[in-house]
């Protein structure tokens, strides 16, 4: 693999580098804003000031993906974004929602985030970077880490078109992981791209055999009873939806007629049935969302983040998605050739799930 | 008496079950077992899709949310679908709603079958089986809820 190892602080020159040669129009990055991170979107290089540490922060405001979801269009966009958001974006560009061409993809190591209100209001506790030993320690403190965060085994720069990888000390390690990315480097005049073997076998056992630990300590909805008490408080707001990455249809089935009754059909519906729930809909649309996302749910967690009234609903949507995804053998955003579950089949499969 | 009622209620229980077949197959097979005079439950009330791959797994939910006791789908053998490869992806699809439903264990509510259309017989002993198995399975726990 073609990379370079640089000072953290030296990552300022290289998304400058980016922009200054072209190889990109534009820059979505997380940037400090107060105490805390979000999003900013650079066309002017000068506007770049100090990157790091924010985008290293372990934070989550919104999933990157989500911002450029739907956009077709020439010019190139360049996302520096945490792994599951990138791994988003190569699903979005499957589902061609994206064009390949017009993005360039640079995941960062991720070490867990937390939500972004718990960020900003404990920011110097938390700091620019957790390890498990702290986030135990702030758990104690009643600061928790997002679930999402806690049982996701791919956290590692090595998805996208660049990999910027933290090493021990101040320094960074930035690869070029496809040949896109490979030329967006070699643009830059300052860097100058070696052969990069970084084994990570080691690091990622650890994160895996850490996540399985927590995922099998999370509650299960087993049944339809505890699905109904565990979706008691929701609203149908439909917030979920609007913050899922890979939820991506121009226009929901449940902002439409049959999926949205209302006056005079719903009054029928009521009229057949004797009585029904409102907001209309809610287990239909729970359950067929976990069926829409089921194959791309790339377990981020925004979904829980946005839900207004706190349903922790990383339990309901990645949990089962990664169930769906294991018959088909499918990791979500792991390859960008690899075809969507849907659109392909094998002609001798999957009977004993059927019946 | 209420243990009497209850058991009475346990006899009489007879399911409603909600069929989708295709077309070409399934629909044809379900033709011949009447046209020969083959006796299943009057159970399950068929709607007939085009294709296996018109099976959209909302359909599923809905039947099963507005309290179906069962849904079956049935269609083409694979490698034998009218549209070539229809239920090679309706096959995938229904691999994964009944992963969806077997975790607040809905999936043995769920059943798909492949029956050709000179399989009459099959299609009878098909409605059979499914009729008494979702019999013992007992009132879907979705029936008569307020959603």
């Amino acid at each position: 693999m073609k990379g370079v190892e640089l000072k953290s602080g030296d990552l300022e020159g290289l998304f400058k580098g980016l922009l200054d040669k072209k190889a990109v129009d534009c820059l979505i990055l997380p940037h400090r804003v107060g105490n805390n991170v979000a999003h900013m979107m650079v066309t002017d290089k000068d506007k770049i000031e100090s990157p790091v540490p924010a985008i290293f922060a372990p934070s989550f405001s919104v999933n990157a993906a989500n911002i450029v979801k739907g956009w077709l269009i020439k010019e190139k966009i360049g996302i520096v974004a945490k792994p599951c958001e990138i791994r988003a974006a190569i699903e979005l560009i499957k589902l061609k929602q994206m064009d390949k061409e017009s993005v360039l993809l640079i995941s960062v190591d991720c070490s867990g985030a937390f939500k972004n209100q718990d960020y900003a209001d404990h920011a110097e506790e938390i700091g620019d970077w957790v390890d498990s030993a702290k986030i135990e320690g702030l758990k104690g403190k009643r600061i928790a880490i997002r679930e999402a965060c806690e049982i996701c085994d791919k956290r590692l720069a090595d998805v996208g078109d660049i990999g910027i990888v933290r090493q021990d000390g101040d320094n960074v390690v930035v690869v070029g992981i496809t040949d896109m990315g490979v030329e967006a480097l070699s643009a830059i005049e300052d860097i100058s791209l070696e052969d990069k073997d970084i084994d990570r076998s080691g690091e990622i056992e650890k994160i895996a055999a850490e996540a399985k630990k927590k995922k099998e300590a999370l509650p299960e909805i087993s049944s339809v009873e505890a699905l109904e008490e565990f979706l008691r408080d929701c609203i149908v707001c439909k917030n979920c939806r609007e913050m899922c990455p890979v939820c991506y249809c121009k226009e929901c089935f449940f902002e439409q007629p049959l999926g949205k009754p209302v006056g005079g059909d719903l009054l029928n519906i009521a009229e057949l049935r004797g009585a029904i729930a409102v907001p209309v809909n809610q287990l239909m649309y729970h359950l067929t969302r976990v069926y829409h996302v089921s194959t791309t749910c790339v377990g981020c967690g925004a979904c829980e983040d946005a839900c207004p009234k706190d349903i922790p609903l990383t339990r309901l949507y990645p949990v089962i998605a990664e169930k769906v995804q294991e018959i088909f053998e499918y990791v979500p955003g792991k390859d960008i050739e690899e075809p969507l579950p849907f659109t392909t089949y094998e002609e001798e499969e999957l009977e004993d799930k059927l019946r | 008496m209420g243990e009497e009622t209850t058991k009475k209620e346990e006899e009489e229980f007879e399911p409603k079950i909600v069929g989708f077949t295709c077309n070409w197959c399934t629909y044809a097979a379900a033709d011949l077992a009447g046209t020969s005079r083959k006796k299943y439950p009057p159970n399950s009330r068929i709607i007939r899709l085009m294709c296996s791959a018109r099976l959209d797994p909302m359909f599923v939910l809905k039947a099963l949310l507005n309290g179906a006791d069962g849904v079956f789908f049935s269609g083409c053998h694979p490698g034998e679908c009218h549209y070539i490869k229809g239920n090679f992806y309706a096959r995938r699809r229904i691999a994964a709603i009944r992963t969806i439903l077997k975790q607040f264990g809905l999936d043995n509510r769920f059943k798909s079958y492949w029956i050709s259309a000179s399989e009459g017989e099959k299609f009878a002993n098909t409605m059979k089986g499914l009729a008494e198995e979702i019999k013992e399975l007992g009132p879907s726990p979705l029936r008569g809820k307020v959603l």
